[in-house]
């Protein structure tokens, strides 16, 4: 049983390359990105109503930067603090817990604001996603250090995840995944796209849940199955089973993957033929072949 | 049958072995008899298959020998010679009990061993019962390899140590009056070589006077009657040739002293008591077994703890008042002395001993670990990683354009609509596939393998694999082949693999096969077995392509 003092913060970190998205409005247009952020809104509106002391943040992971959706700087109230000095008073009129409706408000009126100021500067069309994940961290820790004395918070990240991996990330995301194995926080991945094998490592590592969903349009219903349930609810749940994580390295000289290389004892690059200096960092290596045996003919010992 | 060879310690006539006439001879290693006029033996008995011998009462008419043999059948002679048949069974009985000793401890010590190793470890034992007792492999072949690693231990067990000296050994020269005014010492060689032992000076005089000066007789006469025997070492005369002895002793005694203490800093609160061996006074066993001690090792306890308990209340008693005046007396002494030579005359030890005392390594300026600068050619590598090459999606600058103002389109004009955000279709076939049996939750569905069986197939399983093991291990320890026993071996191995798959491992498996269907379990025994039986074939048909 969690006790009454046991803070909840799920973190979402989504995934909104505008590229993707458009390539995707014209692919499928009732799966939108629109679609995608009503779906997140309703999985955080659960997370927040599942119990007062769960809290909740949303990161928008773009190419050219990353961006805090909820709770947001120019919101003067932080996570969950009310100041009554709001102009407007944050009301649907549907009666709803005010601070789903604040959250909600305040994550359109932020992508809103993130999408008019997309612009197409230089040509990397990934999406930022280590920076994405570090920031996370960051709000992480910096949530636990200003807990009171007593206080225990239990955090875990979701990503939600569409275009593809970018490989220059690589060495960034697992510097990330190590620190969030440290610091006992979850990563979970709910792909809607293709499969990540950085995620798939990121998720075995840490303990989370990795999903590739079939079909996005119940994105929202795959959401609130899977991971809307904290890591102690996990084990009594018959959730998806973890996914078998490819770990194997690629070769430096090919990028394909192999099961037994050569080392680079210095650099740590891998090889799949041994060459005597390293490309990586031209260090000369002598290696000891094995010996070929010359065959002996062996005689029987003649018995007496 | 008797070879010729055989040495023959004694022959005895006219002994009836069940009720027929013959001759008992004892031969080196073992007993034989046979009949009256024949020259072949129709019982023989080897000294270490004897248990023990038995020998009628002595007022009983008829004189019989009776030899118990450890399979516990037992052969009787009845000595029957009518004038020497007593001191005939008196001596087979004495040549016997000389004799059957030394046979004796060979034979019941290996059994002895194997019983002992085969209680210690309940594992061997399984394995023994598996393997011998149903017949798979003869016992010899498995004592075969275990002996080898036991007869090391045994070895190091056998050194003898050397008999001490008894403490007591003057005090047992026990004098006897002999009638008037005499004593009489009982001198043996044993006593001899203690007090040589104990004071060398004696032997030294020993060696000087007899024969030459002395007899025998007259020296020990002279040590008894010396003043360097009795307590009271006051030399008087020098008509005493042990007078000298004494002084010996004395400067012995002042070159021990001279030499001085190893090591002044010996930590006394850590010294522990501290044996040789097993032997010298200490064994391993006695030790463990507190509530076990004997009565008499009770009383020695108490005896030697009122002794210490006396001792110490000794020293409490002149610790109060000698402490005052020996502060001073110490100060002055110390302060007296020069300090350059006080240093130098300690030994070095001892200030190995301060100096560790006082250094302290956290203290110490740390050394850093030397490092070397990585230096990197290509750093672009460093950044991607061992991430395999992904074909990437090339999207042309018009589509990038087309995207970006698509989604800023649609967001302007965004707002939440959070009660149409799912359809009952989408969700009842995102339920469909999220439960056990859908699309998603395929690989979880295989229950655990150890869940599904119980733990006494589990633990028969063990057993198997541990019987398995032993047998493959001989089969393939025979490889290479390079001998003709090895090869016999070999095949001999095989017919036990077969033999074991018979015999243990199918029956095994149908039972597990009708109980618990689907489970796999002796999949991998199969296969080690099977990789053998191909071993051997192939080295059997290179065999034949040697040969012709």
């Amino acid at each position: 049983m969690a006790s009454e003092d046991e803070l909840n913060l799920l973190v979402i970190v989504m995934d909104v390359n505008p590229i993707w998205w458009g390539q995707q409005a014209q692919r499928e247009p009732e799966f939108t990105l629109s679609k995608c952020l009503d779906a997140v809104m309703v999985m955080g509106n659960s997370h927040m109503a599942m119990t007062t002391t769960n809290r909740l943040a949303v990161i928008a992971s773009h190419f050219q930067d990353s961006h805090f959706l909820y709770p947001c700087k120019n919101w003067t109230g932080g996570d969950g603090a009310w100041d009554g000095t709001m102009d407007e008073t944050p009301n649907c009129g549907d009666g709803k817990y005010e601070l789903l409706s604040v959250a909600n408000n305040v994550v359109a009126e932020e992508m809103k604001r993130v999408m008019s100021t997309t612009e197409m500067k230089g040509n990397s069309t990934d999406t930022l996603l280590a920076g994405s994940l570090a920031k996370a961290l960051c709000y992480i820790h910096r949530m636990t250090k200003e807990l009171e004395a007593g206080q225990e918070m239990k955090s875990r990240i979701l990503v939600i995840k569409t275009a593809e991996d970018c490989a220059r990330q690589y060495m960034n995301f697992m510097n990330v995944i190590f620190a969030a194995q440290k610091q006992n926080i979850l990563i979970d991945a709910c792909v809607l796209d293709s499969d990540s094998g950085l995620l798939q490592q990121a998720c075995d590592i840490t303990g989370g849940l990795y999903l590739k969903i079939p079909q996005k349009i119940a994105l929202a219903q795959y959401l609130l199955w899977v991971f809307l349930p904290d890591l102690e609810q996990r084990p009594q749940l018959v959730l998806p089973p973890p996914v078998h994580v490819d770990y194997r390295a690629a070769c430096f000289c090919h990028r394909n993957l192999i099961e037994i290389g050569y080392v680079c004892s210095v650099c740590l690059s891998i090889f799949c033929n041994f060459s005597p200096i390293c490309t990586t960092c031209e260090t000369a290596f002598k290696i000891q072949l094995p010996q070929m045996m010359k065959s002996k003919k062996k005689k029987l010992k003649q018995s007496i | 049958m008797a070879s010729l060879s055989e040495e023959v310690l004694l022959v005895l006539k006219k002994v009836r072995q069940r009720k027929q006439d013959g001759t008992l001879y004892l031969m080196a290693e073992r007993i034989a008899w046979g009949p009256e006029g024949k020259d072949r033996f129709t019982v023989s008995h080897l000294y270490s298959d004897i248990r023990c011998q038995k020998i009628s009462p002595d007022g009983k008419a008829k004189i019989q020998l009776q030899l118990v043999l450890h399979t516990g059948e037992s052969s009787t002679f009845h000595f029957s010679n009518d004038s020497s048949a007593l001191t005939d069974r008196e001596a087979a009985k004495d040549l016997l009990q000389q004799l059957l000793p030394k046979f004796k401890k060979k034979a019941n010590k290996e059994l002895e061993e194997k019983n002992r190793m085969l209680q210690e470890d309940p594992v061997l034992f399984q394995l023994y019962k598996d393997l011998v007792v149903s017949q798979v492999i003869s016992a010899e072949e498995f004592w075969a390899n275990r002996m080898s690693t036991t007869n090391t231990e045994n070895t190091l067990s056998d050194k003898k140590q050397d008999v001490g000296i008894s403490a007591a050994f003057l005090a047992d020269i026990r004098p006897q009056t002999d009638g008037c005014n005499g004593l009489r010492y009982n001198l043996t060689p044993d006593i001899i070589e203690s007090i040589f032992r104990t004071y060398p000076a004696v032997q030294q005089k020993y060696g000087e006077n007899v024969p030459h000066n002395l007899t025998e007789k007259e020296f020990w006469t002279r040590f008894f009657q010396s003043h360097y025997f009795h307590r009271d070492r006051i030399s008087t005369g020098a008509l005493d040739i042990f007078s000298e002895c004494a002084k010996q002793d004395e400067q012995g005694l002042k070159l021990m002293v001279v030499q001085g203490v190893k090591n002044p800093l010996v930590n006394l609160l850590s010294l522990e008591d501290k044996t040789i061996e097993e032997g010298y006074g200490f064994s391993a066993a006695a030790s463990t077994s507190n509530p076990n001690r004997t009565g008499k090792e009770n009383s020695n306890s108490a005896i030697i703890k009122r002794f210490n308990h006396h001792s110490a209340m000794i020293l409490a008693a002149g610790s109060g008042r000698g402490d005052a005046p020996n502060d001073p007396a110490s100060e002055t002494s110390s302060t007296d002395g020069n300090s350059r030579d006080s240093d130098l005359s300690q030994p070095p030890i001892k200030k190995v001993k301060l100096q560790e005392a006082i250094d302290y390594l956290d203290l110490q300026r740390e050394d850093g670990p030397k490092t070397v600068a990585l230096n990197l050619k290509k750093s672009d590598r460093y950044a991607h990683g061992p991430v395999p090459l992904e074909s990437q999606k090339y999207t042309t600058s018009q589509d990038i354009i087309n995207s970006i103002t698509c989604i800023r389109h649609e967001m302007a004009n965004y707002v939440p609509n959070l009660a149409q955000v799912l359809t009952s279709s989408a969700v009842s076939s995102a339920i469909a596939a999220l439960s056990p049996g859908g699309v998603l939750m395929q690989t979880g569905s295989q229950q655990a393998i150890d869940q599904m069986v119980p733990s006494e197939v589990q633990g028969e399983l063990k057993h198997l694999y541990i019987a398995a093991g032993e047998l493959l291990r001989h089969f393939w320890t025979c490889f290479p082949v390079n001998s003709p026993f090895l090869e016999e071996k070999v095949v001999k191995m095989r017919s036990n693999l077969e033999r074991f798959q018979m015999t243990k491992l199918r029956p095994f498996q149908e039972k597990v096969q009708r109980q618990y269907l689907s489970a796999n379990i002796t999949g991998h025994l199969e296969e080690m077995l099977q990789t053998a039986y191909n071993k051997l074939h192939a080295w059997q048909t290179r065999r034949m392509m040697r040969k012709i």
